[in-house]
């Protein structure tokens, strides 16, 4: 599983820097980034899951 | 004796009273456990619409906002379009949905003309924010303090999030009054109290309720053609009139029409669900004194306090969309062109998300309610609704602790909007 975050989408909430600090950081504009390029571990899948459904923009995209 | 059980085809959700009277929360558990995807036919000038009353269908429909749109509008089931031409020139306009304010609007443009203004609403904003609106509020409690007794709703909760809000948009503090009275008569349409352009006697009926809200809006609206015309002379820093001025989608500057119906929204959506979200929560916390008892002890739990009271109170009622292709939802054929309305304090009442649904916890954890919608129109001020809870109730308690609701609050009679009209609350004044 991939992540990506559509950044036109986010609006700095964190909650998914909350839910999984491993993949998500916010930057300096407040923007979610993605910390993991290319394949998630497999550990790292739910939390992912998490961050989805919690994101209120729902502005993070998971790719299977 | 038992009262006669009442089934999901007796129950209409059009009807303001059973908000008014607060039914609704039992309306709503008796369709999400019996029909949670549940037809309400038509009136006799409204559309017949769906109500969805399950957390995760409206998960479901606020993940598609190309297949549910907003732009045929967002709050209730709409006019049945044979009665649209009998209604009067107001009644139409209401019906054509706002022509582009960004609540009504769908993608792509949706998110364009929000970015114009979203950098002012980010947790960073917000928290930069705070120390101003710490100072407004107690202002505000300034002007209660000797008193000892106040209607809560007129003389606290509605002056911070109007004072936030009019600050953002350079609104003159001599005219916070005004957009607070027209915020009530769009908002609050329904309500005769509001309904003071109408001759007493005809108050109360779909028709007034019409024509108050069409009065608001039109008020409202040459409101800020007035300031806009100031800020073409003298545009000003951190302004959000001034901001939509200059700004820009797709090469082209907005129209003015476009920026009226944004200040429009600004303004009545900044000031009118934070203020029932305030009153609301002093009044469910007065319903549980050893909960505000903690709270007053142990400050640390006012974030979960705040969630806990946007879920309890789930300011909007509902958010309505249109389907534009068919969709099948728990085996039921929504058809193009049906309305659905998403019943917000139902899906934060779903036993399937909330252990214990009916108990009000200043604790609870996780707490994922939607009172804020999520997706594409999550609601844009959450971060500042949010903050003016915390600091509020902050300082409320910091300096009133035995505050007390002492009457029956008045509640709105609304479909949409979860509103407190007054509350009267007395307190050990400051000496």
């Amino acid at each position: 599983m991939k992540v990506r975050v559509k950044a036109e989408m986010c609006e700095g909430h964190g909650k998914c820097e909350k839910a999984a600090p491993e993949i998500f950081k916010l930057g300096d504009d407040d923007i979610s980034i993605v910390l993991i390029e290319g394949d998630l571990p497999k550990e790292l899948e739910e939390k992912a899951e998490r961050a989805y459904r919690l994101c209120p923009r729902q502005a993070i995209e998971l790719i299977p | 004796m038992t009262a006669p059980a009442i089934e999901p085809s007796d129950i209409n959700l059009n009807n303001p009273e059973h908000f008014q009277r607060e039914e609704f929360h039992e309306l709503l558990r008796i369709l999400r456990h019996r029909d949670p995807v549940h037809w309400n036919p038509p009136g006799e000038v409204s559309n017949g619409f769906w109500s969805i009353t399950k957390y995760e269908d409206i998960l479901f429909i606020s993940r598609r906002p190309e297949i549910f749109i907003s732009s045929k509008g967002i709050a209730g089931p709409g006019i049945k379009p044979e009665k649209l031409a009998e209604l009067d020139f107001a009644a139409q306009q209401q019906n054509a949905g706002g022509n582009a304010s960004i609540i009504t609007m769908d993608p792509p443009r949706h998110v364009k003309m929000r970015r114009l203004v979203n950098k002012g609403f980010t947790p960073r904003a917000v928290n930069a924010m705070e120390p101003e609106i710490r100072r407004v509020t107690n202002e505000i409690l300034d002007r209660i303090a000797h008193k000892g007794e106040c209607d809560f709703v007129l003389e606290v909760a509605s002056q911070l999030p109007l004072a936030v809000i009019c600050g953002m948009m350079g609104v003159e503090q001599k005219d916070w009054p005004l957009m607070f009275e027209l915020t009530n008569k769009v908002l609050g349409s329904g309500d005769p109290e509001y309904q003071t352009d109408i001759p007493e006697e005809e108050r109360g009926t779909g028709q007034a309720a019409r024509l108050t809200a069409m009065k608001g809006l039109q008020t409202m609206l040459e409101y800020f053609r007035g300031v806009l015309e100031d800020r073409r002379q003298n545009p000003r820093e951190n302004d959000l009139p001034t901001i939509l001025l200059e700004a820009e989608v797709d090469g082209e500057k907005l129209t003015e029409g476009d920026i009226l119906q944004f200040c429009f929204l600004l303004i009545v959506a900044g000031n009118e669900t934070t203020r029932n979200a305030i009153s609301g929560g002093l009044q469910v916390l007065c319903q549980h004194p050893d909960q505000k008892r903690a709270l007053i002890e142990d400050p640390s739990l006012m974030d979960t306090a705040i969630e806990e009271i946007l879920r309890w109170t789930s300011p909007l009622h509902h958010m309505a969309r249109t389907a534009t292709e068919d969709v099948e939802l728990r085996g039921k054929q929504i058809r193009a062109g049906d309305r659905v309305l998403m019943w917000y304090p139902s899906a934060n009442r779903d036993e399937d998300v909330f252990p214990d649904p009916y108990r009000f916890d200043i604790r609870r954890t996780p707490n994922d309610h939607l009172a804020f919608g999520i997706g594409e129109h999550f609601c844009l001020g959450a971060g500042f609704a949010r903050k003016e809870l915390k600091v509020m109730f902050e300082e409320l308690f910091r300096r009133f602790p035995d505050i007390e609701v002492v009457g029956p609050p008045e509640r709105l009679r609304s479909t949409f909007i979860n509103g407190i009209k007054h509350m009267p609350v007395q307190f050990t004044p400051e000496r």
